[in-house]
């Protein structure tokens, strides 16, 4: 259970830096791209920048969900 | 004008209003605050809902609630990548750092990185890293307060610094961390509903459609608003930021101790989730307010009042609100800071007296009441050390600061912290060095900076041209880590590694 509880969590992880230096590598390499107005009002940029956000939410809500289910009731037996 | 010095009575009301309620939960709180674990955790006894939003509390400083406002306000879509940097760090710290860093210590970070090692060089270098980001953190809050009351009340910007110093001086020194826990939620709890109203007040001049308002500041501004800009222009930099605001948080001293204050690491993964929707939220309404400032008061009569941009929230509560709004906001963004600082003053007082104190000086016998006196007198300390920073520092750039402190966490105690709760064979001698190389590493590329050499120095060129260290020094304490622990091997600390596994999972 302990590398599960690992494994989760490091892919995770990784999928929050994937999406998050993915957005920065943008900033980085092509600001012409991110700055391209897709709808008056809202750059590309604007868009996955909120995603980013929006990516932080569900995969803390993600690992809540699965930490809650089952790695505490693994746990709860660890304990008896 | 407003908010250009004159005395505004509405603020200082509801200023004092604030400091009133505030003083009544240190006094109701001091009465709960007898032992050293109830002056440092609240005796473990906070709920998920309580230290999600004093998570959320500590992090809504003052630099990202009139800093990033004002970023916005100035320079549009830039304002995001600071926005969207710091809360991804919230995630990381919910997969790798909470949970075990509840079940395995005690009061401060150092208590997971000492668990297996030897106490006394591991905590004396965990005190250098914690009390450096503080330092720099405090100096950041100080300032800004200073600024913000002198531009708010009409008070001198010494005396700002004082009053602070003060206040902050009862809630710790009396509450504890009771105080400082639920001055952090009335805080949270006034700030999110303050910059809810004023971002409803902003958005119903457009249709409530967000796309309204950006549509209407690319018209005024070009549609350079809505793309990055001028303040990340190279491309290293930018990643080097990145980096620093996203681990940063996963090394703050004071964000990593409230998750002592929760009695188990269910509570604390669910604190995590509540704090990163709070914060989250919050960015995402900082990005409407400056736009709104931008649109509403406009670019040139925002940095008129303040050159940084920092008065854009406030300037736009008193547009759309009256003066009694401007009150109310100007009262939210200094509790913001005083909250703020208690924290911090907390976990330093933590570190020199739970870290240094009891277990290097007295080699871990103090018993709970001298920990406790040693605390208090810890935090008098740290307020006047805070006030002669404060005063000290007059002048220097808010959000550049607490880049600053946010560089030397990550480089200097996240590898560490990791590392420790991780991997088997990091040794006492490789954690020390990673510390000691993070943290001066980080200090001495900000000094070589332009950001100090050409900014603050008047220096003709710098002798470096990153304006971030972190995508150098973050790497650097992780290898010094590896390769001081691979080369010096300590198998007896090893062992202990796996033996300290199941309380890793269970706080047992």
């Amino acid at each position: 259970m302990s590398a599960a509880r690992w494994r989760v969590a490091l892919s995770l992880t990784v999928a929050m830096m994937t999406v998050y230096f993915g957005f920065i590598l943008l900033v980085a390499f092509d600001k012409p791209l991110l700055g391209r107005v897709i709808a008056p009002g809202l750059s590309l940029g604007m868009l996955l920048g909120v995603l980013v956000i929006v990516a932080a939410w569900v995969l803390t809500w993600i690992y809540i969900r699965w930490a809650n289910t089952h790695y505490d009731r693994h746990v709860g037996g660890l304990k008896r | 004008m407003i908010g250009t010095g004159e005395p505004n009575l509405v603020a200082i009301s509801f200023f004092l209003g604030f400091i009133a309620l505030s003083l009544a939960i240190t006094v109701w709180a001091a009465r709960k605050t007898q032992t050293a674990s109830q002056f440092y955790t609240a005796g473990g006894s906070v709920t998920a809902w309580q230290n999600g939003l004093a998570l959320a509390g500590d992090f809504m400083s003052a630099a990202s609630f009139l800093g990033i406002a004002g970023l916005v306000a100035t320079s549009g879509f830039d304002g995001l990548i600071y926005s969207v940097g710091w809360l991804v760090g919230w995630p990381v710290v919910m997969f790798l750092i909470a949970e075990p860093l509840r079940n395995l210590g005690r009061y401060t970070f150092a208590d997971v990185v000492a668990a297996r090692l030897r106490q006394k060089p591991v905590r004396m270098a965990s005190a250098v890293g914690s009390l450096a980001v503080i330092a720099f953190y405090l100096i950041a809050q100080m300032v800004g307060a200073g600024n913000l009351i002198r531009l708010l009340f009409g008070l001198p910007y010494e005396a700002a610094v004082v009053i602070v110093g003060g206040v902050m001086l009862a809630y710790v020194l009396f509450g504890g961390m009771t105080a400082t826990t639920w001055v952090q939620i009335v805080k949270a709890v006034l700030l999110l509903a303050g910059a809810t109203l004023l971002a409803l007040l902003v958005l119903a001049r457009f249709g409530f459609n967000p796309l309204n308002l950006f549509a209407e500041a690319a018209r005024m501004y070009g549609d350079g608003v809505l793309s990055p800009g001028r303040l990340v222009t190279d491309p290293v930099d930018a990643i080097s930021l990145g980096l620093a605001l996203m681990l940063g948080t996963a090394g703050l001293p004071h964000i990593l101790m409230r998750f002592y204050t929760v009695p188990d690491a269910r509570t604390a993964r669910t604190s995590v989730g509540y704090a990163t929707a709070a914060i989250g939220f919050f960015y995402l309404l900082t990005f409407i307010l400056g736009f709104g400032a931008m649109v509403i008061i406009g670019r040139p009569a925002i940095t008129q009042v303040d050159a940084g941009g920092n008065m854009a929230a406030p300037l736009l509560a008193a547009a759309v609100g009256g003066t009694g709004f401007f009150g109310f906001i100007s009262a939210v963004a200094f509790a913001t800071i005083l909250a703020v600082v208690a924290g911090l003053a907390l976990s330093g007082a933590a570190t020199l007296s739970h870290d240094l104190w009891v277990n290097v000086v007295r080699h871990g016998e103090a018993n709970s009441r001298e920990e406790l006196l040693v605390a208090r007198v810890a935090t008098v300390a740290l307020a006047l050390l805070a006030i002669a920073l404060g005063i000290l520092f007059k002048g220097q750039n808010v959000a550049y600061m607490v880049g600053l402190a946010f560089a030397i966490a990550a480089s200097a105690n996240f590898p560490v912290l990791v590392l420790s709760i991780f991997w088997s064979r990091l040794t006492t001698a490789g954690a020390v060095a990673s510390t000691f190389v993070g943290t001066f590493s980080a200090l001495l590329f900000i000094y070589l900076s332009p950001a100090i050499q050409i900014d603050v120095l008047k220096h003709e060129t710098a002798y470096l041209t990153l304006r971030n260290p972190g995508v150098v020094t973050i790497p650097l304490a992780f290898v010094v880590a590896i390769v001081v622990s691979l080369l010096w091997p300590a198998p007896e600390e090893a062992r202990k590694f796996h033996a300290l596994e199941h309380r890793l999972h269970t706080g047992q």
